[in-house]
């Protein structure tokens, strides 16, 4: 029984290592190896079980002798290391923890996006749109031209109908609106968007914005709009932002000014 | 034989002959439950052999990491594997520990001499969850990225440092060029380090302490000896573990980042639900009430109340367990014997809602999907998960409190009737001996 339990473990695992080598599946691989050490599991279990050994063994429990004040020497005594030795410690602390505030404040903070006044709307792939490029009730994500993928520049283009925006009608040109795509809880995408009731969805923790209302939020634990980019239509057709976006883009700090 | 004279060789030098012969004869009770902290121990032990491995294909910038994690495919058995095992490991280390803590708390372990012990496995359990948190992290597929962003947004939501502390992590604002880079020195040096610190002295502890039995006698431990019985055990234990976790990996894909595709911030899969451990934190996010209040002129957001405050009082809760329930116990002796659950039902009653709580909003972090099977919308969800949270984990506290104090009146009957039974054990003279009969 042990040497055929230990024979198997043996044998799975040089089949393992084999299998890996010859580039089998990894189930396969994996199997083996489970299979080896199940081998040597059921070995080891079932050789404690054969030993029969006794488990009332017993070996007696010592509580800690809790130390009597002596006669040692101490340094309160004579005034050596007087209750002065909290703020000596309090110093070195403090000296500890300056260099480390200092790490964080060497990094920017970044105000603002890279949307300008004049940018013209492109996609992922750097194609400028017009104002009917996008069908209605189609969204698509968009950046400043010559920044896709900057920071928090990311926006969501929807089209909804001309004057269906019941808010700031005028930053939406022929139903052409845009918000920022990070949502203002915890700066996940702002993915999904749904026509039949203008509703922007987080996947992350569902919260809801709607999208005629400013991108307000409706349902879900998000408390602040989605910023808005103000949109117009350029001398050339294309859509271009008027400026950066309504408001900060992102999550919450306890510094953004009210 | 060779073992003799290995033995032999430092026996003579460092005197280690005496060391074992004493490590091997000591003494440690049994019970199966008592194998469940072994779990997590020989899981971390695989997550150290897998992750060390790991640190040579992984790279660690911004644009390197996802490639290096992908090029770990199907087509790379050992690769595959090794990261698979790593990744289940990571999740059965965190189930062992928390079914391990279960075990303490509900037969009263955490009792004087060993609330530092409590201590330590508490912040184990935090310190595991953190390095699961940062590895999921490091592949930067989309799923674990935006992950990323939300603890990121959590972070930044603390009290006035929130903004130093992001920035601190990403040399810079979010997404900085040394997130990646920083998240990794975190996951495979700081945490790992602290991790096998305090496991050290967690075990330490309890080698010094003596390990708690249900046996009666408080004086002595009733056990088997170390050497060669537990030593088998605890190899099979051993052995278990890591045939549990690789047929797991071998068999069920986990964290199969191809499908995500590489982190964009302003991408993310759907449905998007982080590894199962910290998926109360998630749906504490999902259930946290919609409120920015201003405190000073300072905008307090949104997921500070759930994502720090909650945690925070939870922790705090479970850390002053032990001073909490010897208050109620009117009980600050030293205990080395444990108690079955039922004999105090208010603390089976606490247990149970804390686990509800940590259940109702781990559902909470999948209410999207259960949204969609059910055909019920996601804010009629919210508002139940939310009732559970509020009144489901009292209503299940109470139930288990009641249940409990049923088991611990039957048990005192049958007590009462087992008093009187004795077995007889026959000795060498070819007499009879009375034998007490031991509980539990």
């Amino acid at each position: 029984m042990n040497t055929t339990l230990l024979a198997t473990a043996i044998v799975a695992a040089l089949a393992s290592a084999g299998a890996a080598a010859a580039r089998a599946d990894p189930a396969v691989v994996g199997l083996l190896a489970a299979l080896a050490f199940a081998a040597i599991t059921i070995w080891a279990g079932s050789a404690a079980l054969a030993l029969r050994a006794p488990d009332d063994c017993t070996e007696p429990r010592q509580r800690p002798a809790i130390a009597q004040p002596g006669n040692e020497p101490t340094l309160t005594r004579g005034g050596v290391f007087g209750r002065i030795w909290i703020f000596a410690i309090g110093a070195f602390g403090l000296a500890t923890i300056v260099p480390i505030v200092s790490l964080g404040r060497r990094a920017r903070v970044a105000v603002g996006t890279v949307w300008t006044a004049g940018a013209r709307v492109v996609t992922e792939q750097g194609r400028p749109l017009r104002p009917d490029d996008i069908a209605l009730g189609g969204v698509t994500t968009v950046f400043p031209e010559g920044h896709v993928g900057a920071q928090d520049a990311a926006a969501l283009l929807i089209r909804v109908e001309d004057n269906a925006m019941l808010t700031n009608h005028a930053w939406a040109p022929r139903g052409n609106v845009a918000f920022s795509k990070i949502c203002t809880h915890a700066g996940c995408p702002v993915a999904i968007y749904r026509h039949a009731d203008y509703m922007l969805y987080c996947p992350c923790h569902q919260s809801q914005f709607s999208v005629l209302f400013g991108a307000r939020p409706v349902a879900g634990p998000a408390t602040r709009a989605l910023p808005q980019l103000k949109l117009a239509i350029g001398p050339d057709g294309y859509l271009v932002a008027r400026g950066d976006f309504s408001g900060p883009v992102g999550p919450d700090d306890w510094n953004r000014p009210a | 034989m060779i073992t003799r004279r290995v033995g032999r060789f430092f026996d003579e030098r460092l005197g280690t002959g005496a060391v074992l012969r004493a490590a091997f004869k000591k003494i440690y009770p049994d019970h199966w439950s008592f194998y469940l902290g072994e779990f997590a121990l020989y899981c971390f032990v695989l997550l150290v052999v897998t992750g060390v491995w790991l640190t040579f294909v992984y790279d660690p910038s911004t644009t390197g990491a996802y490639p290096s994690v992908l090029a770990l495919g199907r087509n790379d058995p050992i690769g595959y594997l090794i990261r698979q095992v790593h990744h289940w490991s990571a999740v059965v280390f965190v189930a062992a520990i928390i079914v391990h803590m279960a075990r303490i708390f509900f037969t009263a372990a955490f009792r004087k001499p060993r609330e530092i012990n409590w201590i330590i496995g508490i912040l184990l359990l935090v310190l595991a969850s953190l390095t699961g948190f940062t590895g999921y992290s490091l592949p930067n597929d989309a799923l674990s990225g935006t992950g990323l962003r939300i603890g990121m947004s959590v972070a930044l939501s603390m009290p006035f440092i929130g903004a130093w502390a992001s920035n601190l992590v990403n040399g810079g604002a979010y997404p900085g060029p040394l997130l990646l880079p920083h998240i990794y020195t975190i996951h495979v040096y700081f945490l790992p380090v602290l991790i096998a610190l305090l496991l050290s002295l967690h075990m330490g502890m309890l080698v010094l302490q003596k390990h708690t039995q249900f046996a009666r006698d408080e004086s002595v431990v009733v056990g088997r000896r170390f050497f060669p019985d537990y030593f088998l055990r605890t190899i099979a234990a051993f052995g278990a573990t890591v045939t549990v976790v690789v047929a797991l990996a071998a068999v069920i894909e986990i964290n199969p980042i191809e499908r995500f595709g590489e982190y964009r911030y302003w991408l993310v899969p759907n449905p998007a639900t982080p590894d199962w451990y910290a998926g109360w934190l998630d749906g504490a996010l999902r259930l946290g009430p919609a409120v920015e209040w201003r405190i000073f002129g300072h905008p307090v957001p949104a997921v500070f109340w759930p994502g720090l405050v909650l945690p925070g009082i939870a922790l705090m809760v479970i850390v002053a367990w032990p001073w909490i329930d010897a208050r109620l116990t009117r009980d600050t002796a030293y205990h080395d014997v444990l108690v079955p659950p039922s004999a105090a039902p208010w603390r089976v009653g606490v247990g149970a809602a804390l686990l509800t709580a940590g259940v109702v909003l781990t559902l909470a972090a999948t209410d999207d999907q259960q949204a969609l099977a059910l055909h019920v919308p996601i804010a009629a969800l919210v508002t139940v998960d939310r009732l559970a949270f509020a009144f489901g984990t009292i209503a299940v506290g109470l139930v288990a409190t009641v249940f409990a104090s049923n088991v611990r009146a039957r048990r005192d009957r049958h007590g009462a009737e087992s008093e009187r039974v004795i077995v007889l054990v026959r000795n060498e003279q070819g007499g009879f001996e009375e034998k007490p009969v031991r509980s539990a």
